[in-house]
């Protein structure tokens, strides 16, 4: 049984440490990525891998209690990007009709 | 798992530099927003849960909305404008003095830096070793609260019991810091002379109707999300969490629900009176309970509330209301920011 | 008995890994926000239900077990929100879409 254990662990190890260069991966898309929508995407992305590093270390550190976290991060991540999505559309289309009554006159 | 470690803090630098070197504000915020994900999983890294939730709750709910409402305020969202300079601001900068000037300045400011930067790591190569036993942190005091504090506060998590009864003045100091923000950010951005309603209709003239998936989503997610903030606030002196999460993951409930079914439909339940009231009663219950808790402990008199059992949900004594009254301030102020910050009322 | 279980989780959370990794791949191989959206879905939805089934049978069904199925229950129902979301702002705010995408009028098809 001892043994399992061990297998278990580096296994888990193994998983974050591989979860945790798809971050950085994701890091370097959410810099480069050409418009904001790009970002956000890799933000969110981002962020479901956090739910799985933690649900991971949950299990292996034993503290049930920190799947708490993952279900904060799994019901209001998404607040945020409503906020966004709202704002900079709003913003976006009052310029456009600006624009376009500039040109009228 | 050293590794692990390694990759996340490489992470954490990236982000820093990448924040703070792009020109666009917006995506800064947008960058920024992954910080505070990381940030989490180093809490439960260092074995501190109620860090990695009030971390999750306040950075994914409450920090970027408040940034891009900010943003939107000060007008840095939109198209990329080119840096239109007049013809005194062209003539002053190019004046021999000032040009000689901004190099200087340049100069002084990379020295600056460097030197600050030099003097910071010599000091981090002689701090002790992470988790030494020996360590300064390790005294009687941390000691003392890990051995006695279900003892003496009855709350399993000795967390709670430290900020809600040994520091409880701390506290409610907090409670008040949040209450008098909110008073500032309501004497500055409150518009009382333009109709508020009208004018956030004729600003939400231009943004999009939220259509049927978000409210279908937002019917089925924000009984949850109450009831989810309701079980951290009253689990706080059992499992981590406590207050402030609870409040902050609550508030963040009540945003998506204005953001989903309009200002008319929220104002129902929560209005500005709604506000005034549930603060000042939670803030004056909480200076009362403890006023009385503070009097008793010292002049060596009992106190008559029961501590229970250590473990059941009503016990440990002044802890659970306590716990209820900061949740329900930081529920109401973070609406409150939000509403305020959006269209200067409630 | 023990090893036939570990190996059943093991695959299951290298098949969430190794969706969560394709995802990232597309994110990067795509040109554009709405194909890579359709990609970095992957990680959302089959990245977090296998890896999630992986855990479950690591620890057997039990509390957490039903705490995690809840997680990926409640993702399930905000994640999709929050793409349709961004792919409306990105119609709605891209002027050039049609030189990205290629739409094409109801009559041409």
């Amino acid at each position: 049984m001892g043994n399992m254990t061990n297998a278990y662990e580096t296994l888990a190890v193994v998983l974050i440490c591989c979860i945790a260069v798809l971050i950085v991966a994701c890091l370097i898309r959410s810099v480069l990525g050409p418009r904001v929508t790009d970002r956000i995407v890799a933000v969110n992305s981002i962020g479901t891998m956090t739910i799985v590093i933690i649900a991971i270390l949950s299990v292996l550190l034993e503290e049930a209690y920190l799947l708490d976290v993952c279900l904060i991060y799994a019901m209001i991540s998404f607040v945020a990007v409503i906020v966004l999505t709202k704002i900079y559309t709003g913003v976006y289309r009052e310029e456009e009709k600006e624009e376009s009554q500039k040109e009228e006159k | 798992m050293e590794n692990f470690r390694l990759i996340l803090l490489i992470f954490l630098v990236l982000c820093a530099l990448f924040v703070s070197f792009s020109k666009n504000l917006l995506v800064s915020v947008v960058i920024f927003m992954s910080y505070s994900l990381i940030m989490s999983i180093i809490w439960v890294l260092l074995e501190s849960p109620d860090l990695a939730i009030t971390e999750a709750a306040v950075g994914a709910g409450v920090t970027s909305v408040l940034f891009f409402i900010t943003l939107k305020r000060i007008g840095a969202i939109g198209k990329e404008h080119p840096d239109e300079q007049d013809e005194t601001t062209k003539e002053i900068n190019s004046r021999p003095a000032v040009k000689q000037f901004g190099k200087f300045y340049k100069g002084a400011a990379v020295t600056l830096g460097a030197a600050i930067i030099f003097a910071l790591l010599l000091m981090v190569s002689n701090l002790p070793a992470f988790g030494d036993a020996d360590n300064p942190y390790n005294n009687e005091v941390s000691e003392r609260y890990l051995e006695k504090s279900i003892e003496e506060t009855g709350a399993v998590n000795a967390v709670t019991g430290m900020i809600l009864d040994y520091r409880a003045f701390d506290t409610f100091g907090e409670s008040c810091v949040l209450f008098i923000a909110a008073a500032c950010v309501l004497i500055l951005l409150r518009d009382d002379k333009t109709d508020t309603t009208a004018k956030a209709i004729q600003d939400e003239k231009f943004e999009p109707v939220s259509d049927t998936i978000l409210q279908t989503s937002a019917k089925i997610l924000f009984p949850a999300i109450l009831m989810f903030g309701i079980y951290i606030l009253v689990n706080g002196h059992l499992s981590p969490g406590g207050g402030f999460s609870g409040g902050a993951i609550m508030g963040a409930g009540l945003i998506l629900h204005v953001n989903a079914f309009g200002y008319k439909k929220t104002q129902r339940f929560f209005n500005e009176k709604t506000y005034k009231r549930v603060t000042v009663c939670a803030l004056s219950f909480y200076c009362i309970a403890k006023s009385y808790s503070f009097f008793t402990g010292a002049n060596h008199l009992e106190s008559h509330i029961p501590l229970g059992n250590a473990g059941d949900i009503i016990s440990s004594g002044l802890i659970l209301p306590l716990n209820i009254c900061v949740g329900l301030v930081v529920a109401c102020t973070m609406y409150a920011f939000y509403t305020l910050f959006k269209k200067g009322g409630m | 008995m023990e090893m036939f279980r570990f190996m059943i989780a093991a695959i299951f959370m290298f098949c969430g890994v190794f969706c969560m990794a394709s995802a990232v791949f597309g994110m990067f191989r795509f040109r554009y926000v709405l194909n890579r959206m359709h990609t970095a879905a992957t990680a959302d939805t089959f990245g977090l239900l296998l890896t999630m089934i992986g855990l479950i049978i690591w620890k057997g069904f039990g509390f957490e077990a039903l705490k995690m199925i809840i997680i990926v229950g409640f993702f399930w129902v905000s994640g999709p929100v929050s793409s349709h979301l961004i792919a409306r702002m990105e119609v709605s705010t891209n002027k050039k879409l049609e030189e990205e995408c290629e739409v094409k009028k109801y009559g041409e098809l």
